[in-house]
């Protein structure tokens, strides 16, 4: 990941602060940058949404695609992921730069949101063991600012609610060959039920306090974090250790609490935001990503 | 302006697509209108004084038709007199849509100058644009751009004009859309009732399409037919076995009836009946279909009505169906039966059929609708010639003719089609009296017993001493005091062909009767002036068994010579249930042909002298068609109805094209001429025969119907007549009836439209029907009156009506014979 290079001097500065629950650019511990948040900014996805996190730029893409469901759960639909970090977002990602970042993040990314727990994979399915929607969601990294799995968990979230599937209906004819048929209308759409979709809450452990969406500098202090997959009701869904320092299992107890509550927190105003975006329809000013 | 449309698409895979396209909307695209002087770029076109005399609309206007009208009223929008219409771009990408032949059409209308017609832009109009709403469907949506394009157009023009007379007028057929127009504020009619209200151009009304309104709509829901499954559907069919494909024959004698013969090997299943419309299932003669095969109760056997095709509607066709399921099912005639469910291939071609008139009376307007197309299937006067492109000249008797087309003979009521040109057939390979001719002969070396000693071939040169006809050579057989040379050797051949033809009875050659037709031509007209059957004299058998003989010498020659290629002609000896009905008539049993033989020949019946000649007639009936095959693709060379192993055609080479190949043949076997690759080639030798035999039987066909046609002529100028003859059938509906005198057969019907029925009782196994009190048994003489039938002018009829025995309700008076008749009277 991009790192920055950081003095001792400006570690032991890092540290303090944040022991004071003061940090460099003047927010407390548990609070998030500035964030914004616009869907529906690729028209040739089924859902899109785009994220701004401090520096951080994100954009997912999804696309809902007719497949096959797997063998071991025949009535379900499934999720795929790809994360794409573009030498855009900076310049180490060049040529194969970024492959084991995207991996390592993708391959979180479907432990954390494909399962039954986190979307309704149930209301993929067009036909058990015959056809399912496949929703493939596209990660895009623009600007790499740190805390780069929040934001991507958020702008998911953001994304399947603005996904609209077309409403398909099996037809049957005598023989018993099914034929899936699209309804005509471009209104007549699936939403999907992002109630309990999860937001992943990145904690940091500087020095002997831990802090949520570090920034680049505060990583640079920190040797472990833990990213924490809350619900809106503050139901853990994943938990996992990154970084090569220890936590000792008291702070590790101490840093899911705090995630729980960030994370609950979090979801509350995402949500209004993200309905009341819906509400504005076709007046809504569409930014875009010159914005 | 930029504007994004989406829509959703199934690609082939099944996957689901969603596809967004850019649309640019601009404020720059020109009304089109004269009014309009804003833009000077392209020349308006439509006009300022845009005037046409109507009731409705007194003042100057535009058209604007929706697509519907666009769809269906193309022919009142094509007329002249219609000008300046604007043509919306949402109508016309629908109409392109819906319809080639309309879009073609009214591009065309556009194209035209005079016409005024305007294409606007509206779907990139910045102001006419509208996007879909949530729940509204496509339908709707162009209705409504439509709708917003006329309400511009009717503020821009009054912009333009400054409130000026100038106005648009929307044309819909669609009732909700009128509606929500006349809201919006639109002057909006029906296009009927704006063609109507057109002054001094009534004849407008009668381009109009007539709509089917909601309230006199006619309910034509009922499905004629089942639907034919998609081919893909088909082929899978086949591939598992639940279909059967095959080609498609028409029953001749019953037009709900087929057969359809499966042309697959291992299948034990060779042949399926179809019986009734809807198992047919429009299936043309010679369709390749795929049939469906019927559970074995529902098997049925082949039904004995004869039926002709001369109801014009359903109801009759399926009354006629049920009659022919109600059939008495004896078990061991049922054939495997089965229903059409789809067509692989269409036999096209052209038919030679009449469209008869709807049976829905419009009371007004012109119907263009066509509901039945009837083919005729019987009384066609089509003659089909057959012409067969030859790559190799045709040699024989040293004169070589490069590439010309060869036919059939064909012989049409006196007139002659010829194979070959007339200098040839009728001049140089004639032989003619005192003039050296060029022959192919085959030579006899005979005892006294007609035993033959030696058989030589060799090309000749001929001086004929003298040509006579059948007549003269008779004439001169019988004339006791005539003792010439060639009289002397003509009663020498005379005798010998008597012994030939005794030796060819003995081993059970069969004489088989079937009444040939002669009609006497009017030399003026053509007309045929009285028919007969042909006579044949002795003469006739003469050359006749010289003839036989000839041909089967040169077969068994050119099969010695060419086993593997010798085209030969045999004739299968029929299955025994070919012999059933004549079984039933005559009560004689038969397993060969010298069975046959002679059995027909002690067939007599005292004080019934046609006794005999009816069984022959009969016999003839059950006989299979003899054939033209190549040696080396059969292994059975038998000639049933001449008794003998091999057989060829070789003698008329100026009328059968097999006899040319025979030509060769022989002359490459004795030598006198070389061979080439085809002629040897038994898998083109075999193709060419089938070809022959195809051709053959269709010729057959021709004259048939010649004959048939001609019969037709002459009794219409003959006018009524009675005629005595003998039943030859006893079918389940009606008796066919032969008439001698005329070598003519007809059926006499029981049934009847307009009546009710007489009470009929059928019994197979007579075969006899008791018809009231009287019981109609084959070879009954009965009397018949004969008429023309001309009330459907196109589909006139010999009609025969029973006149004795009396049978109150089903025969007839006996009618004036008039033979002058102008008009011949209708029999019921």
């Amino acid at each position: 990941m991009a790192a920055v290079q950081v003095s001792e001097a400006e570690k032991v500065y890092i540290i303090h602060g944040v022991r004071d629950d003061l940090r460099l650019d003047g927010r407390g511990c548990e609070d998030y940058r500035h964030m914004e948040i616009e869907t529906d900014v690729v028209s040739n996805t089924d859902g899109s949404a785009k994220i701004s996190l401090g520096h951080t730029d994100v954009l997912v893409g999804v696309k809902a695609e007719i497949g096959k469901p797997k063998a071991m759960v025949p009535d379900e639909g499934y999720l795929e992921f790809f994360v794409d970090c573009s030498a855009n977002a900076t310049p180490e990602f060049e040529g194969r730069g970024g492959e084991e970042l995207g991996v390592e993040l993708s391959n979180t990314l479907c432990k954390v949101f494909n399962n039954r727990h986190s979307v309704d994979l149930r209301s993929l399915c067009i036909c058990p063991g015959e056809n399912c929607w496949v929703l493939y969601v596209d990660v895009l990294l623009l600007q790499c600012d740190g805390n780069l799995f929040d934001a991507i968990s958020i702008a998911i979230k953001a994304a399947l609610f603005n996904t609209r599937i077309p409403k398909v209906h099996i037809s049957e004819d005598e023989e018993g060959v099914k034929e899936i048929e699209l309804s005509d209308d471009p209104y007549d759409c699936m939403r999907l039920n992002v109630e309990n979709v999860p937001c992943i809450v990145t904690l940091c452990k500087i020095g002997h306090r831990h802090v949520v969406d570090a920034t680049l500098q505060e990583k640079a202090c920190s040797v472990a974090s833990l990213l924490i997959s809350v619900t809106h009701r503050g139901t853990v869904t994943c938990v996992r250790k990154m970084g090569g320092g220890s936590l000792d299992p008291e702070s590790i107890f101490e840093m899911t609490e705090a995630g729980k509550r960030v994370g609950k927190a979090l979801h509350v105003p995402l949500m209004e935001l993200l309905q009341k975006e819906e509400s504005l329809g076709k007046k809504r000013q569409k930014v875009g990503f010159l914005g | 302006m930029l504007k994004s449309k989406t829509f959703v698409k199934k690609t082939r895979a099944g996957g689901v697509l969603k596809i967004v396209r850019e649309h640019y909307l601009r404020d720059d695209i020109c009304c089109g209108s004269e009014v309009c002087k804003e833009r000077k770029d392209e020349a308006p076109v439509l006009q300022e004084d845009a005037c046409i005399e109507s009731n409705l609309c007194s003042y100057p206007h535009y058209l604007i038709p929706d697509t519907n009208v666009v769809l269906h009223q193309i022919d009142i929008l094509e007329d002249p007199l219609i000008r300046n219409v604007i043509i919306l771009q949402t109508v016309l990408q629908e109409v392109r849509h819906r319809s080639a032949p309309a879009y073609k059409r009214i591009k065309d209308a556009i194209h035209e100058k005079e016409k005024h017609f305007y294409t606007f832009t509206n779907e990139h109009h910045r102001e006419t644009f509208i996007e879909r709403e949530p729940g509204e469907s496509a339908n709707d949506r162009n209705d409504r751009a439509i709708r917003v394009a006329a309400k511009w157009y009717a503020d821009h023009l009054a912009k333009k004009t400054n409130g000026g007379s100038l106005k648009v007028v929307l044309l819909t057929d669609d009732r909700a859309n009128k509606e929500k127009a006349e809201q919006y504020g639109l002057i909006v009619y029906r296009c009927e009732e704006y063609i109507k209200s057109l002054i001094g151009n009534p004849e407008l009304v009668d381009r109009l399409a007539l709509q089917p309104d909601d309230q006199n709509e006619i309910t034509d829901s009922k499905l004629l037919f089942p639907e034919h499954l998609p081919l893909s559907r088909i082929q899978s069919g086949i591939k598992n076995g639940v279909l059967l494909q095959g080609t498609f024959h028409a029953n001749r004698d019953n037009y709900l009836e087929g057969t359809v013969f499966i042309n697959r090997e291992g299948e034990d299943i060779n042949e399926v009946l179809l019986q009734g419309l809807q198992n047919l299932n429009r299936a043309v003669h010679q369709d390749v279909v795929a049939v469906e095969l019927f559970p074995k109760e529902r098997w049925v056997a082949p039904s004995s009505v004869v039926l002709q095709d001369d109801s014009p509607n359903d109801e009759d066709a399926e009354e006629d169906e049920t009659e022919n399921k109600r059939v008495v099912k004896s078990e061991n005639v049922l054939k495997p039966t089965g229903r059409v469910v789809g067509i692989i291939k269409r036999n096209w071609r052209p038919y030679c059929g009449m469209l008869s008139q709807s049976m829905i009376k419009e009371v007004t307007g012109f119907n263009y609708k066509v509901n039945k197309v009837f083919f005729l299937h019987k009384k066609q006067t089509n003659i089909y010639i057959h012409v067969k492109k030859l790559r190799h000249p045709i040699k024989f008797h040293g004169v070589l003719y490069q590439d010309f087309n060869a036919y059939n003979l064909l012989l049409i009521f006196s007139q002659r089609i010829d194979m070959v040109p007339e200098l040839l057939s009728s001049n140089l390979c004639s032989l003619r009296s005192n003039v050296e001719r060029l022959a192919f002969s085959c030579i006899w070396e005979m005892n006294h017993n007609a035993e033959i000693i030696k058989t030589h071939f060799t090309k000749s040169v001929i001086n004929s001493k003298a040509s006579l006809t059948y007549a003269e050579a008779q004439m001169r057989i019988d004339d006791t005091t005539m003792n010439d040379d060639i009289t002397k050797s003509l009663r020498g051949l005379n005798r010998l062909a008597k012994i030939l033809k005794g030796r060819r009875t003995e081993k059970g050659a069969l004489t088989l009767s079937s009444p040939e037709v002669r009609f006497h031509m009017d030399s003026e007209t053509h007309d045929p002036i009285d028919l007969q059957t042909k006579e044949l004299k002795e003469t006739n058998s003469m050359v006749e068994e010289f003839m036989l003989l000839a041909n089967i010498s040169v077969a068994q020659k050119i099969y010695d010579e060419f086993s593997e290629c010798a085209l030969l002609r045999k004739h299968p000896s029929p299955p025994p249930s070919n012999y059933d009905i004549l079984i039933k008539a005559a009560k004689s049993r038969l397993d060969s042909a010298k069975a046959l033989a002679d059995s027909l020949n002690n067939a007599t019946v005292e004080n019934f002298p046609y006794f005999n000649t009816l069984l022959r007639i009969l016999a003839t009936r059950c006989m299979m068609q003899a054939v033209y095959f190549c040696s080396g693709m059969d292994s059975d060379f038998h000639h049933y109805g001449l008794a003998s192993p091999i057989y060829t055609h070789f003698t008329s080479p100026i009328r059968r094209y097999a006899d040319i190949i025979v030509h060769r043949l022989l002359a490459v076997a004795i030598n006198a001429d070389s061979t080439y690759p085809e002629l040897m080639d038994k898998h083109k030798q075999s193709s060419l025969c089938n070809n022959l035999n195809y051709r053959h039987k269709m010729a057959q066909y021709a004259q048939r119907a010649s004959v048939a046609f001609h019969t037709q002529l002459f009794f219409k100028n003959k006018g009524i007549i009675n005629e005595e003859g003998f039943i030859l059938f006893v079918r389940k509906n009606a008796i066919i009836i032969l008439i001698p005198k005329f070598g003519m057969e007809g059926a006499v019907f029981f049934d009847n439209k307009d009546k009710p029925s007489p009470r009929l009782i059928f019994d197979s196994e007579g075969p006899t029907l008791k018809v009231e009190q009287h019981t109609f048994r084959m070879f009954d003489k009965v009397k018949v009156t004969i008429s023309l039938d001309a009330s459907n002018i196109q589909h006139q009829r010999i009609r025969m009506a029973l006149i004795e025995p009396v049978i109150p309700g089903v025969s007839v008076p006996v009618p004036e014979s008039e033979p002058e008749a102008k008009k011949p009277k209708l029999d019921c």
